[in-house]
């Protein structure tokens, strides 16, 4: 496969970080923070949406997305499972947090930890039978899960059925951030903070044991096995750090959006966060974080086309991808596994 | 609790087997794909749609059937109801391959990730189901009725119905002629070539890019056919039936072992009688939980579905 | 070099249609005053379809008021599209309620998504008059999903349907054996749990039997086994009309001649052309749409608007002209508009007086009976 350089934003990017200098570093990041941290106070500009309020839909779908795709990114993107239930940790949390929430005097910090450990031991029980299935086998399983979750809590009644929980109460203030229904910013900069702890920890992890070994098994899993990677255990830990991604969203969206219902969390979510993933450029966190990004924005920021939207946005994933199949901001080329011809992985 | 299943377990059984045969076609077409390309072909529900609405335009605009006109008879039936099947088989192969020329080829070209292909197949199915919603306005589309629903006889307390058997019957004949097309014409034959080991395939000869238009165009055509009977016995369609349909076609396809064309058969079928069982016994709502449940089951002491991928003489 | 020129045409065009913004249409003509109201409702997604015939509706009965009051004001109408959906409702809401210059909203049309926007309606003071949002929850001061002070309805709840439906089902049916079954929504499940409730109060029928279908659903026959087997005589489905009209056929196709009726999701003349003959004798409640009010009235809508009204449409427009009629009296406040519906006293176009409770609930609300006969829907007066 020939080699194209064009337009090449990652290896920009990629090296203008390695020749800098720590206090280079430390200054674009910093004001890259400060500046997307700004983006709540943007609402007047030219990426206002239309109907839908701009610092709402920074939170949801567009923060929530990122930090989201950045959990299906260390499942699908590091260790190369598919996954198509991503949705089923998302909506443990968020029940966890309208159920503790609106029973017990919890408040969202408390919940948090309680709603990640569910998704966590969501994600073991379920990753021990099936993450020795591999490619779609692991998708339709996976997916069916999903299903299972959402089917359970629309039909059980200790989550109020189909009619969904109300008045899931707000996150205590932090300190002077006060959180206001009416102006978003404030859940915007507490999802600003997960994704980058969540972008921290997979750079941690990516460097270390269990990145290699992630990398072992998306690239070849009978060798990485015949290597004495222990697959079954890095593959549980991989699914188990994505749900506990998805958890976290999860509690903090429930307690964003004050109400949740079982229709929230049907399998289209779970594409769509796959479809930022892979639009972005599956692997490369930037790369996930720009499309998940584009991908929440989008389809408010059409509004004005309203009826033809979805249209536009599958338009939009059949010509990107076309032109762009490793996404957006593709992962370095050394990472991209071999393309093995008629295996089925 | 088994009241219902055992009371009513031939009318079950005959509506599980009908089901059933519908989610063998359309099985079909993601099996046939999936064997050749090692793709889960995604529009593949949405293809299934399009064959449900040519099927539905050419009764009501084409032989001007309403929803008040009398169901036909005699040779102008046949008539009637072969151009159906002709029809939808036709909207249905077509766009499966246009769904191949504008989501797959490209890429398949490119030899890239096999995740860009799915989102591509993905983005083709969103806009196919919502150029549906815009020609429809939203709004179901019944169809009107041209096969009248006679009871033709009644066993162990079950009725038979005309339409019931004609699907029964028509379906599996299709599956067979689709079968032996496979198995025995030159295209079938570099049809398994190529999923068995496509580079070997093109050292003898194989005309890739043919053979793998082809089959999505079998693949279509079986989904099409899936539509027509779905019209027949259901008389319904919306834009959005795709979804639940491709849904249960793909769990079918696993099932029986995807790649594996007589698994498709018998994946749908089990579905099928499935399906009504575990509705009669555990309630209607608890029908997808069930379904899922014996996926994951089946799939973890069969991990390659109860047929099995390895099947390398019938794989399509 | 020519792929380069594709991707990046390609790319252009994609940022032209994410960026074009239609550029605001400013009127040089300052003399009426404008105001703005909003419609909520699905506009988009598989739900649209009611959504339209609402804000259809809506957008006639502003048509009207416009025309009447050239010099005066002119009225615009803000389309919130939520789809239907609580998710969709969570963003759209936020930008609504601190938008002063909505006065008012005629919606939201769906319980679910009405619940996940009354936070920031309740925040922003701003009222809303639903045509079609029928959960009790919501004007029940005690619950959680409570919708006061902002939240009204021009339509009756489920709690008095549920028994105006068990009657209507199993009127002139001794002994009634009734089978209910529900689509699994947020709508269909309470409804039927207050059918049930009002069955009860029926002499001598007997609840033999439930499901719970998914509203996805076109294979009914575990249902009809389930029927067959309780031996019901009558068929109560809480639902949608083009669910109820593929079961109606399955279900007149496997021999069964039990009495079939549905709620208000089945009242829509496309459900007996939807189900053809299988339709003919059964029983629906709703509330007449406006070809019962006025064949007139009915004409000119379909003059105006170029098609036939639908679904709620007498409730969209009662809910539409009690905000023009504030608009006209000067309500052009937030705070004021609110005040004049709680103390509205006014005639919906059927000719009942609405009035609020102090919850928000009409007065009235009584349901009608409707039997299909030829292939219609016939209005057989109101369920007592």
């Amino acid at each position: 496969m020939k080699i194209r350089n064009y337009w090449n934003l990652r290896d920009f990017g990629a090296s203008t970080w390695e020749n800098a200098s720590r206090p280079v570093r430390v200054a674009i990041a910093l004001i890259s923070i400060v500046l997307v941290g700004l983006l709540p106070f943007m609402g007047g500009s030219i990426l206002a949406t239309p109907i839908a309020s701009f610092d709402a839909v920074l939170v949801y779908p567009v923060g929530m997305f990122v930090l989201m795709s950045l959990g299906l990114n260390i499942v699908v993107g590091k260790s190369g499972m598919l996954d198509l239930g991503y949705v089923a940790f998302f909506a443990i949390g968020a029940y966890t947090m309208a159920i503790l929430g609106t029973t017990t005097g919890l408040n969202t910090w408390e919940i948090m930890p309680i709603g990640i450990a569910f998704a966590m031991t969501a994600g073991v029980l379920l990753g021990i039978p099936t993450l020795r299935l591999r490619g779609d086998y692991l998708a339709i399983v996976t997916l069916g899960f999903g299903e299972i979750v959402r089917l359970v809590v629309l039909n059980s009644s200790w989550s109020k059925g189909p009619n969904g929980i109300a008045n899931i109460p707000m996150p205590p203030n932090l300190g002077p951030l006060k959180f206001e229904l009416e102006n978003q910013k404030v859940f915007f900069w507490v999802v600003m903070a997960m994704i980058m702890l969540t972008i921290w920890m997979i750079r941690r992890l990516t460097v270390r044991r269990p990145g290699r070994a992630w990398e072992a098994i998306r690239q070849d899993e009978d060798a990485a096995e015949l290597m004495g990677v222990p697959t079954l255990k890095y593959k549980i830990w991989s699914f188990t750090l994505g749900a506990a991604v998805g958890g976290a969203a999860g509690v903090l969206y429930a307690s964003k959006n004050l109400y949740i219902a079982p229709e929230m969390f049907t399998l289209n979510v779970s594409i769509l966060i796959l479809a930022c993933v892979v639009f972005g450029g599956i692997g490369n966190i930037w790369g996930v974080v720009v499309g998940a990004t584009i991908l929440g924005y989008l389809p408010d920021r059409i509004r004005f086309i309203s009826d033809a939207r979805l249209l536009v946005f599958g338009l939009v994933l059949v010509i990107v991808m076309n032109f762009r199949p490793d996404g957006l901001l593709p992962r370095k080329k050394r990472e991209k596994a071999i393309v093995k011809k008629g295996a089925n992985a | 609790m088994f009241a219902v299943l055992i009371d009513q377990f031939w009318s079950l059984t005959i509506a599980g087997v009908a089901l059933g045969f519908i989610y063998v076609l359309v099985s079909l077409g993601y099996t046939m794909v999936y064997g050749v390309l090692r793709m889960i072909n995604f529009a593949n529900s949405e293809i299934f749609m399009w064959g449900t609405f040519g099927t539905i335009v050419t009764s009501r605009d084409i032989f001007g059937y309403t929803q008040t006109s009398a169901p036909a008879t005699g040779p102008k039936l046949a008539l009637v109801l072969i151009s159906q099947l002709l029809m939808s088989m036709a909207v249905a192969g077509l766009t499966a391959v246009f769904v191949e020329f504008v989501a797959y080829r490209r890429l398949r070209a490119k030899g890239t990730n096999r995740l860009a292909t799915l989102i591509s197949a993905i983005g083709i199915s969103i806009v196919l189901s919502e150029i549906m919603r815009l020609l429809t306005s939203s709004r179901p589309v019944g169809s009107p009725r041209v096969l009248e629903k006679i009871i033709l006889t009644e066993v162990w307390g079950a009725n038979i119905r005309l339409d019931t058997i004609v699907t029964i019957f028509a379906a599996a004949l299709i599956y067979f002629l689709l079968e032996r097309f496979v198995k025995l014409s030159r295209m079938g034959k570099a049809i398994r070539a190529v999923s068995m080991n496509e580079d070997a395939a093109k050292l003898m000869g194989v005309n890739l890019n043919r053979v793998i238009t082809t089959t999505f165009l079998v693949g279509g055509l079986a989904t099409g056919a899936a539509g027509f009977f779905y019209i027949t016995v259901f008389e319904y369609t919306k834009f959005n039936i795709g979804f639940t349909m491709g849904m249960a076609a793909f769990t079918a396809a696993v099932l029986g072992g995807i790649g594996n064309i007589r698994g498709a058969f018998y994946g749908g079928l089990f579905l099928g009688l499935l399906e009504v069982y575990a509705s009669a016994v555990l309630g209607t709502q608890w029908k997808a939980v069930t379904v899922f449940v014996v996926l994951v089951l089946v799939l973890l002491f069969k991990p390659n579905g109860l047929f099995g991928e390895a099947v390398q003489t019938t794989r399509a | 070099m020519n792929k380069k020129i594709q991707r990046s045409l390609a790319v252009v065009s994609a940022a032209a249609l994410v960026f074009g913004v239609a550029a605001a249409q400013t009127s040089a003509n300052a003399a009426p005053k404008t105001v703005t109201i909003a419609y909520q409702g699905p506009l988009s997604g598989g739900e649209a379809s009611t959504g339209t015939d609402e804000q259809n509706a809506v957008k006639y009965a502003i048509k009207l008021f416009n025309a009447k009051n050239k010099a005066t004001y002119n009225v615009k109408l803000v389309s919130i599209d939520d789809q239907g959906d609580p998710a969709v409702a969570g963003t759209v809401a936020p930008g609504i309620g601190k938008n002063k210059a909505i006065l008012g909203v005629v919606g939201p049309a769906y319980s679910g998504a009405t619940i996940a926007s009354l936070p920031f309606y309740k925040a922003g003071g701003l009222v809303l008059i639903s045509p079609s949002a029928t959960r009790v929850s919501l004007t029940d001061s005690a619950s959680p999903d409570f919708g006061g002070p902002v939240f009204h309805r021009v339509v009756g709840k489920d709690d008095l349907q549920g028994p105006a439906l068990a009657k209507y089902a199993t009127q002139g049916v001794s002994n009634a054996k009734v089978f209910v079954f529900d689509d699994q929504s947020s709508y269909a499940v309470p409804l039927a749990g207050y059918v049930k409730g009002g069955l009860a109060k029926v002499a001598g029928a007997t609840v033999v039997g439930t499901d719970s279908v998914p509203n996805t659903t076109t294979d009914f026959s575990p249902t009809i086994a389930k029927i067959k087997t309780s031996g019901a005589t009558v068929v109560i489905y809480t639902g949608y009309y083009s669910q109820a009209a593929v079961f109606i056929k399955q279900l007149r196709d496997s021999g069964s001649k039990a009495i079939f009726a549905g709620g208000d999701g089945v009242f829509n003349q496309e459900f007996p052309k939807l189900a053809g003959a299988a339709a003919e004798e059964s029983r629906v409640t709703g509330v007449g749409g406006l070809a019962g009010v006025s064949a007139a009235l009915e004409a000119d809508y379909k003059k105006q608007m170029g098609v036939s009204s639908g679904v709620y449409s007498v409730e969209s427009l009662d809910a539409a002209n009690i905000l023009l009629q504030g608009i006209l009296k000067g309500n052009t406040t937030r705070a004021k508009m609110l005040a004049w519906v709680k103390a509205y006293n006014g005639k919906s176009i059927t000719g009942n007086t609405i009035k609020f409770s102090a919850n928000g609930d009409i007065s009235y609300g009584l349901f009608a009976g409707f039997t299909t006969k030829n292939g219609v829907l016939v209005n057989t007066g109101i369920v007592k």
